[in-house]
């Protein structure tokens, strides 16, 4: 220890003699470029986790939010991750009351700078760049009895994080189960989970923090992406809804014909990719239908596209959550790359 | 070599499975964890490997190297386990609820039928046929605002006359309130959940001074477990209740047990008005004789012990759709033991009949046979072999849609060998040592097979071998006695059959929760009835996942006890105050919850006369 820091000392004022009218460099980091996974875990167990692949490796590091920080824990599925100013934010959700945490780490490093806890964050799920240093983390909020109706409390909520200080500054009421959210210029669009019965979109103006208006979607809406064209597509059941943000219209629907599980835009962002029970498809956003010929001849549980690269990552689930999932990789053009293994159901990508 | 009327009352397991392992636990272990859930005895006394989901919380074994659904656990030789889940959760078994423990390793279908793969746990009440009236008062508090209180009677008729009468009514109850006073420790979240814990025992004896004895025992149970008690919208309640009653008359050879036991569950979230209801009731019959063979014959004692068995199941669960399902299940059986000088051997055969079910047959034969049997050492050779096999239980086949009513048994094949040794080195020096080595094999080991949306199928094929260590030495000396007991146990048990495109990461590997090593140890010194203890337990990393990327570390816990016994008249006061995880080890639970850092607690237990707790 004592000789790690002689070492460091020297090191320093080496750094310093030599480009003494210079501010030090940030320390290298280990994780600068590649993916980061959000692994769910296990059902009740607990044991979600960040896994990093860097770019041109194969190999997957595992765990790297605790081998980062040796004394904390990921004690819950990792949901998402999202990067804001140089801050990572890992939202963890653990299976009982009042224990889910969003960490904020250095980005590169992952050496976490604060813990967001209860009462602020209750089962979050999604998070989102609002504004300069200014995180939006999706909650439900404490869940209740699923077979009593009572699971999703309504509304669930938006926590507004300041991530240079580590605070939650605001919750704002949302929509029932607030889940997938996208910013689309300086409104932040928040939907609903998937079978939890709220239908509207909030739009949430981020200057303010406060919801200007509700819009009934007639359905669970999932809002994905931002296409070139600066139109928000929705996820409404089996079809996707191409809609002006500014005008506040549906511009087109293009139905689906099953109920996805997972979905995509691709790099261009002119085209989506969808995987359906047991095939992968694509559209493009000016499509009205989707072409009948699948992209790949198999399902995925969560796809992520690269958007340097536009490399194509899919996520396989074992059957048994007892282990741990693969990424499968395509270029572009649709060739396979390779398989990876990654940690236990590999959820959410983000690309660095 | 005379055959006792107590020696035929025994229950078969330990009796009649020579060549297998039987590890009886002391009274004075069973004293000093009398304050403690069964889960504390066993962990500190055994290799079993428990699987827990927190203070107070559910608790599951693996006895070496199965699942929670291989441990047979047997009150007074009924098998108690809880029939819809078809496993005992041992959080609910506290020490105070019976008067003998003890422990039999290895595949035991043969002696005790379904459930027997792994091993038993057998449960046991005692009569008192010297206390006319005995007393007995305890009460414990500890850290985290959690308390204990027992309350307890002996009373019997006088020794001599023609009828003799013997009873005992306990009456225990517990309020965990696991009040920690931080919410995390080393980072790791603590688990404040509540529980409520009550019970009441009562044996009553008659007997005969022609050897005729009535038995009747009951076990009351009541336990309520809270999760997230401060949340009225997230918490959770589960409610478990059993009532459990037998009868057993003996006369001769001829024992007669008529039994019932009722096990009630309710499970509900937030609101805990309308709870989900499981009943199942069991009404047993069992009838056993034992004869000896060739009475005539020198130098050896032939036993033949021939029963059958009879129970009926009445189940409704919402979860099977509400309505009554009932089967019946019968077992018929003959145990053959064989004993001389130096020979002890078993050979037993059993045959179940289940309601819509074909069990297997399940013969076992054993072996042991004294090779050094001098005035101060014995050295015993063991062996045996036997069969083993599990009914699927009521969820595995009734549950609506996913369980499935034409299983094939789980079957196992169990072998083992082992020594076992008793010295005294010195006259104030005794050394006793067993080694064991086995291999257990089960196959057609049920799955809620998530390829299948959680169907229930025959799938998996576990292959658990190991062995176990266990050796204690006392030293006693003008007032003194100090003892050390060691334990140690190694088990490999993977999954073996490929049945799915993702085997390939899971065969061959230990499976979750079952540490490859473990290891207990019990130093004690008593001066006059003054005793300080230390108790550890280690085990090596336990595997969280079945492809074993994930896993806890290995822990070391240790607690610190000291009790003394402060005599006034005829009356007796024992306190015993024991620190828990002296070393604020961490050690985490399922949940990847943190069980707490060191706690203490202080219990007294009075009792009038002083001989009898």
């Amino acid at each position: 220890m004592n000789k790690h820091i002689t070492t460091g000392l020297v090191a320093s004022a080496l750094t310093l003699g030599l480009w003494n009218c210079k501010t030090t460099d940030p320390e290298p980091s280990p994780y600068e470029s590649g993916v980061y996974i959000a692994n769910q875990g296990n059902f009740s167990q607990n044991n979600g986790s960040v896994t990093y692949i860097p770019t041109g490796s194969s190999t997957a590091q595992t765990n790297i939010f605790v081998a980062a920080n040796p004394t904390l824990t990921v004690s819950g599925g990792v949901q998402d991750i999202a990067d804001v100013n140089g801050k990572s934010l890992i939202l963890i959700d653990n299976t009982a009351a009042s224990q889910d945490k969003v960490e904020i780490g250095e980005d590169g490093s992952f050496k976490s700078r604060a813990t967001l806890k209860t009462p602020d964050i209750e089962n979050p799920r999604r998070a989102v760049y609002a504004a300069p240093n200014k995180a939006y983390v999706s909650c439900w909020d404490v869940s209740g009895s699923y077979s009593a109706g009572t699971f999703y409390k309504d509304p669930g909520y938006v926590a507004v994080v300041d991530v240079n200080a580590g605070t939650v500054t605001k919750k704002i009421s949302a929509v029932k189960a607030a889940e997938g959210m996208v910013l689309v210029g300086s409104e932040v669009f928040v939907g609903s989970a998937s079978y939890s019965g709220g239908t509207a979109l909030a739009i949430i103006n981020v200057n303010t923090d406060e919801v200007v208006q509700k819009v009934d979607m007639g359905g669970e809406a999932e809002p994905i992406a931002v296409d070139a064209n600066g139109r928000l597509w929705v996820l409404v059941g089996q079809t996707m809804i191409c809609y002006n943000a500014g005008a506040r219209t549906v511009e087109k629907r293009v139905p689906l014909n099953a109920t996805p599980t997972s979905m995509a835009i691709s790099r261009d962002r002119r085209s989506f990719y969808f995987s359906t029970n047991n095939r992968t498809y694509r559209f493009a956003i000016t499509d009205t239908s989707v072409p009948g010929t699948a992209v790949q001849n198999r399902s995925f549980s969560a796809i992520g596209i690269d958007p340097n690269t536009g490399m194509f990552y899919g996520s396989q689930n074992p059957v048994s959550y007892a282990q741990a999932g693969y990424v499968i990789r395509y270029q572009e053009s649709g060739a396979l790359i390779d398989s990876v293994r990654a940690e236990i159901a590999p959820s959410r990508f983000f690309f660095r | 070599m005379s055959l006792s009327a107590v020696t035929v009352r025994a229950i078969a397991p330990e009796r009649f499975l020579a060549g297998q392992k039987l590890q009886r636990i002391d009274s004075t272990t069973l004293l000093q964890f009398r304050f403690n859930a069964i889960t504390d005895l066993l962990t500190n006394n055994t290799p079993l490997a428990f699987k827990s989901y927190g203070p107070g919380q559910l608790v599951t074994v693996a006895f070496r190297g199965t699942s929670a659904n291989h441990t047979a656990v047997l009150w007074n030789g009924i098998n108690i386990n809880q029939p819809n889940l078809g496993q005992t959760d041992f959080s609910t078994v506290p020490v105070a609820g019976f008067d003998k423990l003890a422990v039999q390793y290895g595949a035991g279908a043969s002696a005790i039928g379904s459930d027997a793969v792994g091993g038993s746990i057998l449960l046991g009440s005692q009569a008192d046929w010297q206390t006319r009236l005995g007393v007995t008062v305890g009460q414990q508090v500890a850290s985290f605002r959690n308390n204990q209180t027992q309350l307890g009677l002996r009373y019997g008729s006088a020794p001599g006359a023609t009828w003799q009468v013997s009873g005992r009514t306990y009456l225990y109850r517990s309020q965990l309130n696991n009040d920690y006073p931080y919410r995390e420790f080393r980072n790791y979240f603590v688990d404040q959940a509540t529980t409520a814990q009550r019970g009441l025992v009562q044996d009553l004896y008659v007997r005969h001074r022609n050897g005729r004895q009535l038995s009747i025992n009951a076990w009351l149970t009541a336990n309520d477990l809270i999760l997230s008690p401060q949340d009225t919208i997230a918490r959770e309640r589960t409610r478990t209740q059993s009532s459990r009653l037998l009868t057993t008359y003996a006369a001769g050879a001829m024992t007669v047990r008529l039994g019932w036991i009722r096990d009630l569950m309710d499970y509900a979230k937030s609101d805990f008005t309308r709870p989900d209801h499981t009943e199942t009731d069991r009404f047993i019959g069992r009838v056993e004789r034992e004869f000896r063979l060739w009475p005539g014959l020198n130098g050896a004692m032939i036993n033949l012990r021939t029963g059958g068995e009879w129970s009926h199941y009445r189940t409704r669960t919402d979860g099977y759709g509400g309505q009554l399902i009932t089967e019946n299940r019968q077992d018929v059986y003959a145990l053959l033991r064989l004993q001389t000088e130096r020979w002890l051997v078993s050979a037993n055969i059993r045959q179940a009949f289940v309601t819509r079910f074909d069990p297997p047959l399940t013969p076992s034969l054993g072996a042991e046979y004294k090779l050094v049997q001098r005035a101060q050492t014995t050295l015993t050779a063991k062996a045996s072999v036997g069969r083993s096999y599990r009914v699927p239980t009521l969820n595995e086949r009734y549950w609506v849609e996913l369980g499935d009513p034409n299983l094939k048994p789980e079957s196992g094949v169990n072998l083992e060998g082992g020594l076992s040794l008793t010295s005294a080195l010195t006259p104030t020096l005794n050394l006793t040592a067993d080694l064991t080595a086995y291999r257990n094999r089960v196959d057609n080991w049920v799955l809620w097979n998530p390829a299948t949306d959680y169907h229930v199928e025959n799938l998996q094929l576990v292959v658990a071998r190991g062995g176990e260590l266990a050796s204690t030495v006392t030293y006693t000396q003008s007032g003194w006695q100090a003892g050390l007991r060691l334990g140690y146990a190694l088990t490999r048990t993977s999954q073996e059959r490929a049945y799915d495109s993702y085997a390939r990461d899971v065969l061959g590997k230990q499976l979750p929760y079952v540490p490859v090593h473990t290891g207990t140890l019990n130093a004690w010194v008593q001066r006059g009835r003054s005793r300080l203890s230390v108790q550890m337990q280690t085990s090596s990393r336990r595997y969280i996942t079945a492809d074993n990327t994930q896993y806890f570390r290995g822990v070391l816990l240790t607690n610190l006890l000291t009790e003394t016994q402060v005599r006034v008249a005829k009356a007796a006061f024992r306190v015993q105050g024991k620190i828990n995880n002296l070393f604020d080890a961490l050690f985490i639970s399922v949940r990847r919850n943190a069980m707490p850092g060191r706690s203490v607690a202080i219990n007294v237990l009075f009792s009038l006369p002083a001989n009898h707790p």
